[in-house]
């Protein structure tokens, strides 16, 4: 049983048709990517699946319907991401950034915050030691009271993917996790993402531009160009497929 | 209560739940016991007029604050506070007149109606963003001011509504002292209901809507919600400053509350600094004062009789200029000033502070 299934996703801005008939299904545990020219429509998939666009076509996710919920709700069933351009929340620190992302997690009220109750004190320090977790798992304790804005591009990014974690999802969207990062931290994230796979198996859904990454790393590729599906598969067959080689890769890449 | 720390020294602490303490350095706890006392020990030296713009003060802290919420982090616009105001002046007046209600009973109405009010002037903000929205909560403040009036007119208070002083545990509240403390009282309630939700979820919801509202909403918060919970908070802490203003002046009329009140609020927000608790209260003291160290700064210069006629103009030019100085030299307000003094002390002979540094 697929984590999360996509049925002939169709969406559509006035005449433009930004997706046509996208169809994906995402195994527990697995890490999927999409792939695809600029434009392809790899992030709208992503808008649609968080609900933050509505498209037609069905979009399931263990046994849930995700059609017409809102994105609040839809990010409450576990569903959780990140953003191409980190979309951090600037003045706020490292650590209030994560503790933003368990908010669907918390369930202290408003009432009792005001007066910070012992209850919410608990609630207080149990969520800051989960954010902690994550902290120490994407190894940015050192920045934890840091604003995000003042903090490199690099780093800011790594931040927008722990507090996408810091959710606890059970489906982890990840939108260009690595674009604008140099070398070195491109090799943290991968080693990050592969934890993420064999220690917390979650499923991951994995938008990337970097092709080595892609095939060391992923287990099935999709590519979409201009809105339509082009293969799906392991990275092995997808790479040699002459359409994907044509319409993306470009021919040099061809071995 | 965790130990206190010095504070520009390495991070000691050992525990999370030391963290959560509002007070954590020595300096801020000497600091904080220092200013409370005194605030308590100020009333005993002071004239009846410095009484009086003290509690001034502290009814302009309670708005600014309860306006800082929303606009400095949840970013919602709002010119709507001086109608709050008058709702909870109104509501107070009404009730005191009419059903003879006491103290304790007209605050919390003043507040239900305010909250009531927020919600209504809140749906707004669902569709509109920054100047529309300004222009709706606009809306607002000609209601209840159109309300009142009719109020007024109907009821043949045309004057305005006389408001009884209210009873304390069998005696009236007149005294200028005891009142400084009511206010007082109020005024820190507010700081710390605005304080222990800024520090909690409620509070990182807003700032994370105020900064990227498609964000938050993909990240689980559920943005209506929350909106509309700033400003019922919001409009409820008003509400009660206006309720307290009533019973304070003695008096209700719709003249007191108008678009100048509004935007004067605005000021002590943007002039105290966008997004700073201790902001709101430097613009309130600030807002509140000027126009006294206008006039008698007037009163020093040379012919001053004759001047006497004009400080009224005067009063409103320099206002505007202040706020255009502060927009173009300062925009992070009194409280940007405050932050570079603190880190030039705590920093000498260094100027700037590391990358990944202590809480700041």
């Amino acid at each position: 049983m697929a984590d999360l299934a996509v049925e002939n996703l169709a969406l559509r801005f006035g005449g433009l048709t930004v997706l046509d008939g996208v169809s994906l299904s995402v195994e527990p545990g697995e890490l999927y990517a999409l792939i695809g020219p600029n434009g392809a429509g790899k992030t709208s998939v992503f808008n649609c699946i968080s609900g933050l666009y509505r498209g037609e076509g069905r979009i399931r996710f263990r046994d849930r319907d995700l059609n017409g919920l809102a994105p609040h709700v839809i990010a409450r069933l576990g569903i959780s991401r990140t953003f191409q351009h980190g979309e951090l929340f600037g003045g706020m620190s490292v650590l209030d950034n994560l503790l933003v992302g368990r908010h669907a997690r918390m369930e202290t009220r408003p009432w009792a915050e005001a007066l910070f109750t012992r209850g919410v004190r608990r609630a207080e320090v149990e969520h800051r030691e989960a954010a902690e977790r994550v902290l120490d798992f994407v190894e940015l304790q050192r920045y934890r009271h840091t604003p995000v804005s003042g903090l490199p591009f690099g780093i800011q990014k790594l931040v927008g993917f722990a507090r996408a974690l810091a959710m606890e999802p059970a489906l982890l969207l990840l939108d260009e996790p690595s674009a604008g990062l140099s070398r070195d931290e491109r090799e943290d994230l991968a080693r990050f993402i592969l934890r993420i796979k064999h220690e917390l198996g979650l499923a991951m859904i994995w938008i990337e531009h970097d092709m080595q990454m892609v095939a060391d790393l992923a287990d099935r590729l999709h590519v979409l160009d201009y809105g339509r599906s082009l293969a799906v598969g392991v990275p092995e067959t997808v790479l040699e497929d002459p359409k994907v080689i044509a319409a993306y890769l470009g021919a040099q890449h061809a071995r | 209560m965790s130990k206190s720390l010095p504070r520009a020294s390495g991070y000691f602490r050992t525990s999370y739940a030391d963290e959560l303490p509002l007070v954590q350095t020595t300096l801020q706890r000497l600091s904080l016991k220092a200013v409370l006392l005194a605030l308590l020990v100020f009333p005993f030296f002071a004239t009846s007029f410095q009484l009086d713009l003290a509690c001034q003060v502290f009814l302009a802290a309670i708005g600014a604050l309860s306006l800082m919420l929303l606009t400095g982090y949840a970013g919602q616009v709002s010119l709507g506070h001086a109608g709050l105001i008058a709702a909870g002046a109104f509501t107070a007046g009404i009730l005191a007149k009419e059903l003879n209600a006491p103290f304790w009973v007209t605050i919390p109405a003043a507040a239900v109606v305010g909250a009531l009010l927020g919600v209504v002037f809140g749906l707004p903000s669902l569709r509109l963003r920054g100047l529309y929205l300004a222009v709706s909560t606009l809306a607002l403040h000609f209601v209840v001011v159109y309300l009142g009036g009719e109020y007024e007119t109907k009821r043949g208070y045309s004057t305005g509504i006389v408001v009884d002083p209210p009873k304390l545990g069998g005696f009236e509240l007149i005294d200028g002292r005891l009142w400084y403390f009511v206010m007082l009282a109020f005024a820190v309630g507010t700081l710390l209901i605005c304080l222990n939700l800024l520090r909690g979820r409620t509070g990182r919801a807003w700032r994370a809507i105020h900064s990227h509202e498609t964000v938050a909403e993909a990240l689980g918060i559920g943005i209506a919600g929350y909106k509309l919970l700033a400003f019922v908070v919001s409009s409820a802490l008003t509400a009660v400053a206006g309720a307290l203003f009533a019973y304070y002046r003695g008096f209700v009329s719709v003249e007191a509350f108008s678009l100048f009140l509004s935007i004067q609020y605005v000021a002590m927000v943007i002039i105290g600094g966008m997004g700073s608790l201790l902001g709101a209260i430097l613009g309130a003291v600030f807002v509140t004062l000027f126009p006294y160290a206008i006039e008698n700064g007037m009163r020093l210069l040379p012919g001053a009789e004759k001047l006497a006629g004009a400080v009224f103009a005067v009063n409103y030019a320099a206002f505007g200029l202040v706020m255009v100085l502060f927009l173009v030299f300062e925009p992070q307000g009194l409280v940007g000033i405050w932050k570079r003094l603190q880190s030039y002390f705590v920093l000498w002979p260094f100027k700037h502070r590391p990358l990944a540094s202590g809480r700041r």
